[in-house]
């Protein structure tokens, strides 16, 4: 309960984020991170509750992206709808994805390039099919009302993005006391002991899979209509899938607020390097990158293990 | 001890004095400094392309202010925010809301179409004037954002002259080419183009042997120069970014594959100086359709000569970032202010023509400049010389190419 209350706080927190900050930019990097924290967090259900490392998680993000725009730009439907039809059909692929690994076994590094590749199947099929827009990308057209899901400001942007992100989060909290959290994290800690007392492993990742697949699809919508650009590099490129599995890694992978710690760090991190090291291009980068090189060398359990490092010296 | 000011005291108290009591009038007289948002990809896979772009950009401001500012607002000097997309849309977005909350009047973005698409939409929430410097797509400009402007032309255009032109050098030649085989990258200029010309070039009775994509980064052409030698087409029609496009037309050479001509269509890196003196063998004879400077204007090789005292290779980045800015800062001086909305009323009927391209003066419908219009460049003995429109031509194109 006292998990409940703190996430409750850090949401009501972050939900008056637009009425304090008054600079559009800072706000926008606050949403920016919210975003960063909530593919995290998907990444995380499967990845850090699941065992399941997947390197290509762009593959549900772009999913979701692409059926709220085809459907908008294509068949003229409205982006409700595709918000809808972009979670549940980024769950289906994710569920597709996730049986042909289970049935053959695929673990580890092996279920890892699976879903690096499955990425880039779809990364390649969008650059060649003629309704995604193909390599030129699919632009949906400029409405600012809340009717086409599009944001008249950062402010309504940001709180569409909070509310799906404190779903995901709520989904995870209650993952973490129900019966079939337990059971993924007997599969996650061993599964042909998980599958000795009667878990039904195949079941219980697939249930994983489509709840990630569900929130980084529900990602993919969020971008779409914020940016309401699409090409396949940005919807199914590696760089989404590495984004995803950096924030929970640096913030603590299979714990609730890890991937809020790591979104938050990461995203000031880049800030404050930015800001200290001028107009000099790069140079920012080689300190963003040192600092994240130190915190996953000296922090392997990431930022929410800190707490306890911290306990451990005030006892001793 | 009584004291006494002499007169020299005397005339150094009062000019002093003066000098403090005139001192806010001498500030209150100063023409405010204009700020212009300058969001590049100065890092990741497009840093070299952004980094030319924002040093074109400052060299403008610098021109600018050197010849005494923006004169209709009292002489006020203009201020580059540069920032940094880092390649990516979300984040040249994010860099366009800070420039603007920052007191940029105007930005200047973003290179690659998909960055300019989230930086001009970022700008049309604020209605601040946003000037393309290089994006190409159709997509930019004519999506109802009065505060786009484009001067340069897009891939519809560049490739409608591309195809009209390769028919005109063609029968120059006395027609024989027949074939052609389209080499192209998979982002948004290169698919874009490449379909254009596809679709185009068939009318003008050339056969389309293939149409051949490559990711990016390619770092090995083998395959696709043997699936070239195979077709063995007349004509090659590369369009690529300048990493690939290096590395492809060395590998054509590698494989001696014998064709009547390389005509590039955004080539990148068939226009570039770069290119052309690093590899200048594989670059001999290559032509292309691209953005390019007046090669008989004096204000451009004053530009080209300044830009490589800097040693920066003067490239099409370097200038239509420099136009971009310069054709800002011209609208601001006919507008006699830096009221976002006034901007946007001069831009809309802008007549520039400093901008020493081969453009005419400028002529904005739906926020594309209709003047705005690509060359023909072919390398010839070592210089890349302009060989169409003739009025801007500088050599006679040699086409098909000599063999060997």
């Amino acid at each position: 309960m006292t998990k409940l209350l703190a996430l409750l706080a850090i949401f009501a927190a972050l939900f008056c984020a637009p009425l304090v900050i008054g600079s559009e930019f800072w706000l926008n990097t606050v949403l920016l991170a919210l975003y960063a924290a909530l593919l995290g967090q998907a990444w995380n259900i499967l990845g850090g509750y699941g065992g399941q490392f997947s390197f290509g998680h762009a593959l549900f993000f772009g999913v979701g992206a692409y059926s709220v725009a085809v459907l908008q730009v294509e068949l003229g439907l409205s982006a409700w709808l595709g918000l809808v039809v972009g979670g549940a059909l980024a769950a289906v692929v994710a569920v597709i994805v996730g049986f042909l690994t289970a049935r053959y076994g695929l673990r580890g590094s092996y279920f890892a390039l699976v879903t690096l590749a499955f990425a880039e199947v779809f990364r390649i099929l969008s650059n060649s099919v003629s309704w995604t827009g193909a390599g030129e990308g699919i632009l949906i057209p400029l409405d600012q009302r809340l009717a086409a899901l599009q944001f008249p400001d950062t402010a309504s942007a940001y709180w569409a993005l909070w509310a799906i992100t404190l779903a995901c989060f709520l989904a995870v909290w209650r993952l973490e006391r129900s019966r079939f959290g337990a059971r993924l994290m007997a599969v996650r800690d061993n599964e042909d002991a998980a599958a000795a007392i009667g878990v039904d492993a195949m079941q219980v990742k697939l249930g994983a899979m489509a709840l990630s697949g569900l929130f980084m699809g529900l990602a993919g919508v969020f971008y779409a209509q914020k940016f309401l650009y699409l090409d396949p590099a940005i919807a199914f490129g590696p760089e989404k899938s590495v984004e995803a599995l950096l924030v929970p890694i640096v913030g603590g992978i299979g714990t609730l607020f890890g991937p809020l710690l790591g979104a938050f760090a990461l995203h000031g991190v880049a800030e404050i390097a930015r800001e200290t090291m001028g107009d000099a291009p790069g140079l920012n980068m080689i300190v963003y990158g040192t600092i994240l090189v130190c915190m996953v060398l000296f922090l392997p359990r990431g930022l929410a293990g800190l707490g306890k490092h911290v306990r451990r010296a005030f006892r001793a | 001890m009584a004291t006494r000011m002499n007169r020299r005291g005397f005339l150094g108290t009062t000019a002093a004095t003066a000098g403090v009591l005139a001192a806010p009038g001498i500030l209150r007289a100063q023409a405010e400094t204009v700020k212009v948002g300058l969001v590049h990809p100065v890092t990741g896979a497009l840093a070299y392309s952004g980094n030319q772009c924002r040093e074109g950009a400052l060299m403008a401001i610098e021109d600018i202010n050197a010849a005494g500012g923006i004169k209709s607002l009292g002489g006020a000097m203009l201020e580059g925010l540069v920032a940094d997309s880092q390649s990516k849309p979300e984040v040249g977005a994010a860099e366009t809301a800070k420039a603007i909350e920052g007191g940029a009047a105007g930005i200047v973005a973003g290179y690659a179409s998909s960055i300019t698409l989230a930086t001009s939409q970022e700008a049309a929430k604020t209605n601040t004037p946003h000037i393309v410097d290089v994006g190409v797509s159709d997509k930019i400009v004519g999506r109802d954002l009065p505060n786009v402007f484009r001067l340069g032309p897009g891939y519809g255009k560049i490739a409608a002259f591309a195809v009209d032109n390769l028919v005109a050098i063609n029968e120059g030649a006395g027609s024989p080419a027949k074939s052609v085989m389209i080499i192209h990258e998979e982002s948004a200029f290169g698919t874009g183009t490449a379909g254009l010309l596809a679709e185009k070039l068939p009318e003008k009775g050339f056969e389309v042997l293939d149409v051949i994509k490559h990711a990016n980064p390619t770092r090995d052409f083998t395959n696709i120069a043997l699936q070239v030698k195979a077709a063995q087409p007349d004509i090659i029609i590369p369009a690529q970014y300048y990493n690939e496009y290096v590395l492809f037309a060395r590998t054509l050479r590698q494989q001696r594959i014998e064709m009547q001509g390389i005509y590039s269509v955004l080539g990148g890196a068939a226009s570039s100086f770069k290119f052309v003196e690093e590899f200048p063998e594989a670059a001999a004879y290559i032509m292309d359709c691209n953005h390019w400077y007046n090669p008989l204007s004096e204000e451009a090789l004053r530009r080209r000569a300044a830009a490589e005292e800097k040693g920066l290779y003067y490239t099409y980045e370097v200038y239509l970032a420099y136009n971009a800015v310069a054709l800002l800062a011209d609208a601001m001086e006919q507008a006699g202010s830096a009221d976002k909305e006034a901007v946007i009323e001069a831009l809309a009927a802008s007549t520039w023509d400093g901008h020493a391209m081969p453009y005419g003066p400028t002529k904005f419908v739906d926020g594309q400049n209709e003047g705005g219009q690509p060359v023909n460049t072919q390398v010839l003995d070592g210089k890349i010389e302009v060989i169409l429109p003739p009025d801007f031509a500088s050599a006679e194109a040699v086409f098909p190419m000599p063999k060997g």
